[in-house]
């Protein structure tokens, strides 16, 4: 009878990790379809969405070509099984107004942004678990009161004030940083000096990213330690005179450690997001920076290319959370070895 | 622990106070009309409290102007965001293929890249304050559509809905005359934080150029500020008072929130 319903148990939290996949892929897909359907569907020209030139402007040859270099002349079935096959052989279409293959533009951009992005979630997801989990576990000491009262009011400050007034600050007033692009010029590519020089550049968008993400980290996690704080198996461990950090990395840490993954992941999304903004600030040329172009130019095969990508990327980044928690996850570990 | 929340509630205000004058009022708070021009980048002086921009608009009345669209995006896409909230998150917390499906919806929409599509999008719709607020509206509804379905669950196990049913109401009737009034007290709070999600994703999008430029809303005036070189003017004001308007503003519906959470709390602890 027992372990009937440990299996049912083990069966149902396979079942949630597996659902949360689907979900995901369910959400990439949709995007999939929105890109397909949304320049067919608005009114207007699908060859002004596609290829983004107004039609007035061009010649009726112009107009042929790119009708049948579009396919429109087939039926839509059709069109989404060439729109498909420009996704799958990874060219994800062709910008007209470029003039180039929308994914060998995005590769070029997705570097510097993930430069910016990875730090940053690193940092954020980092000092919000280690200051969280403190704060919850000593929960409605002073420490505690004073930081959250602080990061809640930090929470409220728009991502491009911060970055404005860290440039302000360190590039105007005083000259410690640099305040535009990746690299100085004059800087050979390739030497120690380069290496040094980016370091140098990229710690105010490092900065600026970590700081306006810090604050949500750190509520959710302080919120969830805060809750198992409360737990009698806590009570019973400092009864037994186990010192304060071994029951906060011992027993807190454990049990805290599933969302915190999934906060990890959803935090790669919220970065990239958030790393437009600050690429626009601090004129770097990452993916944020070609989507504004994009949307400048009214590119819009590479605007929708930039939302596969940054779809692809959320989705790989989920998949792998829910598959680390699924592994770290007593119920589902233990499981198996009963199975065996 | 009475008046520690109280002070928050009187500052949150005294804030939106002064903002919903300057929304309503704008000429209570500058003499200068709003598109009245003077000698571009005058430095910062008792006329010109923040001194003018490359086209001599007065910004400190820029700013008073702003308000009113900043606040009007906010509230009109809150409310929205509200009745697709409420609406969705009843429909989720049934049984059956419909509340699945809708449930679904929910999964999805919380996953999805909220800012990367709503640009996408923006730049399809094209950008006026019709389409700002009904995509913002559209993005935002989830959090509120997760709440209230949470409610609408633990509601229906109530015994007051199982006297309901055993009356022999519709479920309509039940959903509308019962369930609905019910949220009241998760509404009013989703509603004030959602008033700064959604001001706080509109100063995003007009910064990065999607407001509307015939009336500028604070996110506008960075994106002009920052577009037309008041750094190498030094006109670190023009940069930074929109900002930290909306940093006060999301403040005072914050602490406003806070209270209402509260006196939540000790009604229940009674």
């Amino acid at each position: 009878m027992g372990k009937d319903k440990e299996k049912r148990i083990v069966s149902k939290s396979i079942k949630s990790y597996v659902k949360n996949i689907g979900v995901a892929l369910v959400c990439f897909l949709i995007v999939v379809v929105l890109n397909f359907v949304l320049p067919r569907l608005l009114p207007g020209n699908p060859i002004a969405y596609l290829t983004g030139m107004a039609e007035e402007d061009m010649t009726s040859a112009q107009y042929e070509y790119y009708y049948h270099a579009l396919h429109l002349n087939e039926n839509w079935f059709i069109q989404f099984i060439y729109y498909l096959k420009s996704l799958l052989d990874g060219s994800l279409g062709y910008s007209f107004k470029k003039e180039m293959v929308v994914s060998a533009m995005i590769l070029e951009r997705l570097g510097y942004t993930l430069q910016i992005t990875l730090p940053a979630v690193v940092l954020s997801t980092g000092i919000g678990l280690f200051w969280g989990l403190h704060c919850g576990y000593k929960k409605d000491s002073r420490i505690d009161r004073i930081s959250t009262t602080a990061l809640i009011i930090f929470n409220t400050v728009p991502v491009f004030l911060i970055g404005l007034v860290l440039m302000i600050l360190f590039c105007f007033k005083n000259r410690w940083f640099p305040y535009t692009g990746l690299n100085s010029t004059g800087v050979q590519a390739g030497t120690f000096a380069y290496f040094l020089d980016r370091l140098h550049h990229l710690v105010l968008p490092v900065v600026t990213l970590t700081v306006t993400t810090v604050p949500s980290r750190y509520l959710l996690m302080r919120n969830t330690a805060r809750k198992i704080a409360d737990e009698k198996y806590i009570l019973y461990a400092k009864t037994r005179g186990l010192s304060d950090y071994k029951i906060k990395f011992g027993y807190v840490l454990k049990n805290i450690a599933q969302p915190f993954i999934t906060m990890v992941g959803m935090s790669v999304s919220i970065c990239v997001g958030g790393s437009l903004v600050i690429e626009n600030i601090f004129s770097i040329n990452g993916m944020g920076k070609l989507l504004t172009e994009a949307v400048y130019s009214l590119d819009y095969p590479l605007m929708q290319g930039i939302l596969f990508v940054t779809t692809l990327i959320m989705v790989i980044s989920i998949v792998i959370t829910d598959v680390i928690c699924m592994l770290i996850d007593p119920k589902v570990r233990m499981g198996e070895k009963d199975e065996k | 622990m009475k008046n520690r929340r109280v002070i928050p509630l009187i500052v949150g205000c005294v804030l939106l106070l002064i903002f919903l004058l300057a929304a309503l009022f704008p000429g209570m708070f500058t003499e200068y009309g709003q598109k009245e021009m003077f000698a571009p980048w005058i430095k910062p002086s008792a006329g010109h409290l923040l001194g003018t921009n490359a086209l001599g608009h007065d910004i400190f009345t820029e700013l008073v102007y702003g308000t009113r669209e900043t606040l009007f995006i906010g509230t009109v896409s809150s409310v929205l965001t509200l009745i697709l909230g409420t609406a969705i998150g009843t429909l989720a917390a049934g049984r059956g293929v419909i509340a699945g499906l809708f449930n679904g919806l929910i999964n999805v929409f919380v996953m999805l890249p909220k800012l990367i599509t709503l640009i996408v999008l923006a730049s399809f719709l094209g950008n006026s304050v019709w389409n700002l607020i009904g995509l913002i509206s559209a993005f935002s509804w989830v959090g509120i559509a997760r709440n209230v379905r949470a409610k609408v669950i633990s509601l229906n196990e109530e015994t007051f809905i199982e006297n309901c049913v055993i009356q022999g109401y519709s479920r309509g009737h039940i959903v509308f005359y019962h369930i609905i009034p019910n949220l009241y007290d998760v509404l009013i709070s989703r509603f004030l934080l959602g008033v700064n999600s959604c001001i706080m994703m509109e100063s995003t999008l007009s910064f990065l150029g999607f407001g509307d430029l015939y009336y500028p809303t604070w996110g506008t005036m960075i994106n002009f500020a920052y577009k037309r070189g008041a750094f190498l003017r030094q006109a670190y004001g023009y940069l930074l008072t929109p900002g930290v308007c909306i940093m006060l503003l999301s403040l005072a519906f914050y602490f406003i929130s806070l209270y209402i959470e509260s006196r939540k709390e000790t009604i229940s602890e009674m």
